[in-house]
């Protein structure tokens, strides 16, 4: 019965990879076709060969981001269940803005610390 | 009439309706540009050069289907089918008149939050499947842009589920009767619209694709309908960030009781679309560490912020409660 | 008006007199020149001692190295006694405080082509270096990269010297088979090694990446290899040469009159502001007082042409910055302006209007409605303009601390007219030694403090409004007279008599047909173009052709300048970079 519900999902789902797949199968089956070269089989690089490959290591600042993303993330995900019990204990009395304010003050805290460590520096 | 039935015409419905809205949108984007530069834009193929559209399916179709062969196959023909899954996806808990959703969720913004998360692979992917500098370099930036605004933007709607009491998105339009959050959540509004536009990498924050820098970024070595799909994602994509900028904060369908209730919520998207595309139309490009700076040092705290100060509104005000 | 100079009161002056001073023996010759310039021939043993006095010691100091170039002499007529030379390399010094250029002349001999190199005393002597090399096979000891600069990398011969072919119909049909293609474009492909860069440092790899020659940010063909780390720019390497058209030897194979339309298409976005220095350089050879309305017309038309160019810089510097709509307001705007310069002119872009001695024809009827309802119309256009581009809080952020050099490094690279400028040094060619009588013009020169891409733009738009006030003036003030010189050298030919007299007919089917004799001498005419110091340097030997044309433009020595000052900078800082500097590829390339 619950999972009854979800149907519409599966429906749109299989709509949306259809779609996919037809367009994508389409457009192979009615692209035309040329003969390969050399130089078309080189990846661009403003008409020049280029030198290297393109997999090489890359500087680690962006992977900094990546890390600082996924702790403010988690934060987001454990603030969702606080808004949405928000009124249920104000119902009930209990001041509820309180531990908020700490958990977000002390990701506050985190956050200044970052900055004032030059994690989001990138230019420096 | 069944109602399984019922909802298959309104997703076929909605998902047709989607993806001609896209065609058309490239046509309007394209005119209004032009009117914005004193251009005329595409206006030879039909009435006000309309059937621009078709010539551009067509043409688009029959290039050639080209995967370089010197990149990841599998996932450079995966890469532009997810931007279209996700977005089209994404307008599954879409309401935009009250009946006429595939599914009203209950949990129905974690759903569109998650979708667009998923949405970044698609250029991460290209980028990185491409195997080239350019196409890496505009990859990576997604990646970077995207990490960051994803937070802002799931933090700016806390305010709205506050106010809401609830995840359901017919449900926040329900609440707005009394007054559009865009008055309480004002700050909400402004971030969530930045971070959209940031999810969406349009202009101003293309930075993926930053033609002046990267060529084409991420999609340099695209072609085809391959290169299409992303075109029409990214429609789809402004598309869906202004129905939810109406549906959060403008009161979704709501309006004047003698407009229908679907045109009422089109009308309030196609003037976000526009204010959309006026933006590209007038503002340079930030640098990426500029963009991810200022999100971090301004949006960020904005964000914590506006949930506090709304949490303690609402505390004080007693209890209000919505539904 | 500057008079021939001669040899008795040159000798007299301070420059020289400390020289012969300090260097009495490595002088071999004060040679006289129609521009008066002081011409200093050296020993080749002694030069880089001789220049590095000039730049360091000397009571004067000239710490500009403005030119370096060469002459092949080898079929040179009418040398008079200048020392024996088959290859004259010539230094050219400028004193930007005082305007006062100096040039030193080297001679060399066939069987020895080499000369100390003098990067290490002016770091802007790498690429004009290179160019000698390229275009004359003469080496410079101690340069670090002794490589051709504009021709390809695969190219036989230097094309400067006399025995090169000047038209492809000398050099054999052209074909382009697939191998041949191949090794064309790998002899293209950048290798850090032979740059002296590394591939990797103690905590990354560099990626080396091509930007140019087809890429929507660089304005045409150019390459920009650029050394990074993550999005950092660790070095830049310009690759130009892709717009390179020979305009220095078609000058020695065109007649006196007939090079000036070439000069259109060097800085092709500023018309006259090239045809100018050629011709003053010739009126300066042949003796020629150009008359007042001619002059003024040149002044008037230098002045639209400036803001020309300065409209489409504005609009490609915020489209570079990622600002799509203001490049269309502002094409729109030049395109009224180019509708101007068609009804004074007959064409938009390459004029071809300035003659030896005056100007082509007398301005049309109704040229002043023309003009002042542009003069009008332009302010308004500006004021809307600042607050589109100038204002806007994202351009601040991206071009602001970008770029930026200080005065001393601007003078040290060449930098001349708005990149000096946007440093706080109010120089100004027009206002210092003015030519073309500019001095009769009331006009400030816009200066700004602190030398970066934002201060540039700021020089640039003050420029414009001065320009229009010149115009403005020009038209309130437009003296009546001959629009030419009445001089039997200028052309064309004046052809009112040709139908009465022989002797006039005659005169005039020689000058239409061979051009006229300019008498021997060299003389070098410049100008405050649109982007620097544009000059021309032109020697005669006494003939209808030029024997050399040396073009030294604005954008070249820019150009070079834009490696040290976009290190340590990001990607998009560079396309700011590139933006805020205002080149034209045929400018740097010739």
């Amino acid at each position: 019965m619950e999972l009854n519900n979800y149907i519409p999902v599966l429906v749109q789902i299989g709509l949306a990879l259809t779609l996919a797949v037809i367009i994508i199968s389409a457009s192979h089956l009615l692209g035309q076709r040329a003969r390969t070269n050399k130089v078309k089989d080189s990846a661009y690089e403003c008409g020049l060969p280029s030198d290297g490959k393109s997999g090489a290591r890359f500087s680690i600042k962006f992977y900094l981001t990546a890390m600082l993303f996924i702790l403010f993330d988690i934060e987001v995900v454990f603030l969702i269940p606080w808004v949405l019990v928000f009124r249920d204990f104000l119902q009930m009395g209990i001041p509820i803005l309180m531990p908020v304010l700490f958990f977000i003050g002390l990701l506050t805290a985190g956050l200044v610390y970052e900055i004032k460590k030059g994690a989001l520096d990138w230019d420096k | 009439m069944n109602p399984t039935v019922q909802t298959l015409l309104i997703t076929l419905v909605i998902l047709f309706t989607l993806l001609n809205f896209a065609g058309v949108l490239i046509w309007v984007e394209r005119r209004v540009l032009a009117l914005l530069q004193d251009r005329l834009g595409p206006n030879r193929a039909g009435p006000f050069g309309l059937f621009i559209i078709v010539a551009d399916i067509i043409k688009i179709f029959t290039k050639e289907d080209w995967v370089p062969p010197f990149a990841d196959r599998k996932l450079f023909i995966l890469a532009p089918a997810i931007i279209l899954f996700t977005v089209l996806l994404s307008f599954t808990v879409v309401p935009f008149a009250p009946g006429i959703v595939v599914l009203d969720l209950n949990v129905g913004l974690l759903f569109f939050l998650g979708l667009s998360s998923m949405g970044i692979y698609s250029t991460v992917l290209a980028g990185w499947a491409s195997n080239s500098k350019y196409a890496l370099i505009g990859g990576l930036r997604m990646s970077a842009q995207m990490f960051s605004y994803e937070v802002f933007m799931g933090l700016s709607l806390m305010g709205v589920v506050i106010l809401a009491g609830s995840l359901n998105l017919t449900q926040i339009v329900e609440v707005q009767r009394g007054m559009w959050f865009i008055i309480p959540q004002f700050l909400g509004f402004l971030i969530f619209m930045i971070a959209g536009l940031a999810e969406t990498h349009r202009m101003p924050f293309d930075l993926p694709e930053a033609e002046s820098e990267l060529v084409a970024g991420f999609h340099s070595e695209y072609s085809s309908m391959k290169f299409g799909m992303f075109f029409v994602g990214e429609y789809i994509g402004l598309t869906l960030i202004s129905a939810m900028i109406v549906t959060l904060f403008f009161g979704g369908w709501l309006g004047p009781a003698w407009l229908p209730a679907p045109i009422c919520f089109f009308l309030k998207t196609f003037a976000f679309i526009l204010f959309f595309i006026l933006l590209r139309a007038a503002l340079p490009r930030p640098r990426y560490d500029q963009l991810l700076s200022w999100g971090w040092k301004y949006l960020l705290p904005l964000a914590l912020i506006n949930l506090i100060v709304t949490g303690a509104i609402v505390l004080m005000t007693g209890n209000p409660q919505p539904n | 008006m500057l008079k021939s100079g001669d040899q008795t009161s040159l000798s007299e002056s301070p420059v020289l007199e400390s020289l012969r001073g300090a260097f009495g023996e490595a002088i071999l010759k004060i040679q006289s020149t129609c521009d008066g310039i002081p011409t200093v021939w050296i020993r080749p043993g002694q030069i880089k001692a001789v220049l590095k006095y000039l730049k360091h010691e000397a009571p004067q100091r000239f710490a500009m190295l403005y030119d370096l170039s060469a002459i092949d002499e080898r079929t040179r007529q009418n040398r008079n006694d200048q020392p024996e030379s088959d290859f004259t390399v010539f230094y050219q010094l400028l004193q930007v405080e005082s305007v006062q250029h100096l040039r030193l002349k080297v001679p060399l001999e066939q069987s020895n082509l080499l000369l100390p190199s003098i990067t290490d005393l002016w770091p802007a002597a790498d690429w004009y270096e290179r160019e000698v090399w390229d275009m004359f096979g003469i080496r410079f000891d101690g340069h670090p990269n002794l490589r051709r600069i504009l021709m390809p990398p695969t190219w036989k011969g230097h094309p400067l010297r006399k025995d090169h072919p000047a038209r492809a119909t000398e050099m054999g049909p052209f074909s382009m088979p697939t191998d041949r293609h191949i090794e064309e474009e790998e002899a293209l492909q950048f290798k850090p090694e032979e740059w002296g860069m590394e591939r990797e440092s103690d905590e990354s790899e560099f990626m080396f990446l091509n930007i140019g020659p087809q890429h929507p940010g660089t304005h045409g063909v150019i390459r920009f290899v650029l050394q990074l780390d993550g999005e950092e720019i660790v070095d830049v390497v310009p690759d130009i040469g892709y717009h390179h058209r020979g305009a220095e030897k078609m000058g020695e194979r065109q007649s006196w009159h007939t090079f000036i339309p070439y000069t259109d298409r060097i800085d092709y976005l500023s018309g006259v502001l090239n045809n100018l220095p050629y011709v003053m350089a010739v009126e300066k050879l042949a003796g020629i007082q150009v008359p007042q309305r001619a002059q003024v017309i040149r002044v008037m038309l230098c002045e639209l042409f400036r803001i020309s160019n300065h409209l489409v810089w504005y609009g490609t510097y915020a489209q570079d910055v990622g600002q799509l709509s203001p490049v269309f307001y502002m094409f729109t705007d030049r395109e009224k302006l180019l509708g101007i310069i068609e009804a004074i002119c007959g064409a938009r872009m390459h004029p071809n209007w300035l003659r030896i001695g005056g100007v082509a024809a007398d301005l049309p009827k109704g040229w002043d409605s023309l003009v002042r309802e542009f003069v009008d119309y332009m302010p308004a256009k500006l004021r809307e303009y600042d607050a589109m581009v100038m204002d806007n809080y994202l351009l601040k952020a991206r071009t602001r601390d970008i770029g930026a050099y200080t005065t001393e490094e601007a003078i040290e690279w060449g930098i001349t007219g708005p990149g000096l400028r946007a440093t706080g040094m109010g120089w100004d060619l027009r206002k210092e030694k003015p030519y073309s009588g500019y001095e009769q013009f009331e006009f400030e020169v816009p200066i700004a403090h602190k030398g970066d891409c934002y201060d540039r733009a700021v020089v640039r738009v003050a420029e414009m409004r001065e320009s229009l006030k010149i115009i403005r003036q020009c038209l309130d003030y437009m003296p009546t007279g001959p629009i030419k010189a009445d001089h039997p050298l200028t052309t064309p030919q004046p052809k009112e008599r040709t139908m009465q007299d022989i002797e006039t007919l005659i005169t005039h089917f020689l000058g239409v047909s061979w051009g006229p004799v300019i008498p021997e001498g060299e003389a070098m005419g410049c100008i405050e173009g649109s982007k620097g110091l544009n000059s021309y340097y032109v020697i005669s030997e006494k003939s209808t052709i030029p024997y050399r044309v040396r073009i030294r433009t604005p954008s070249f020595t820019a150009m070079q300048f834009i490696p040290p000052i976009s290190r340590g900078h990001m990607i998009p800082d560079l396309l700011a970079i590139i933006g805020a500097t205002d080149f034209v590829l045929a400018d740097v390339d010739r």
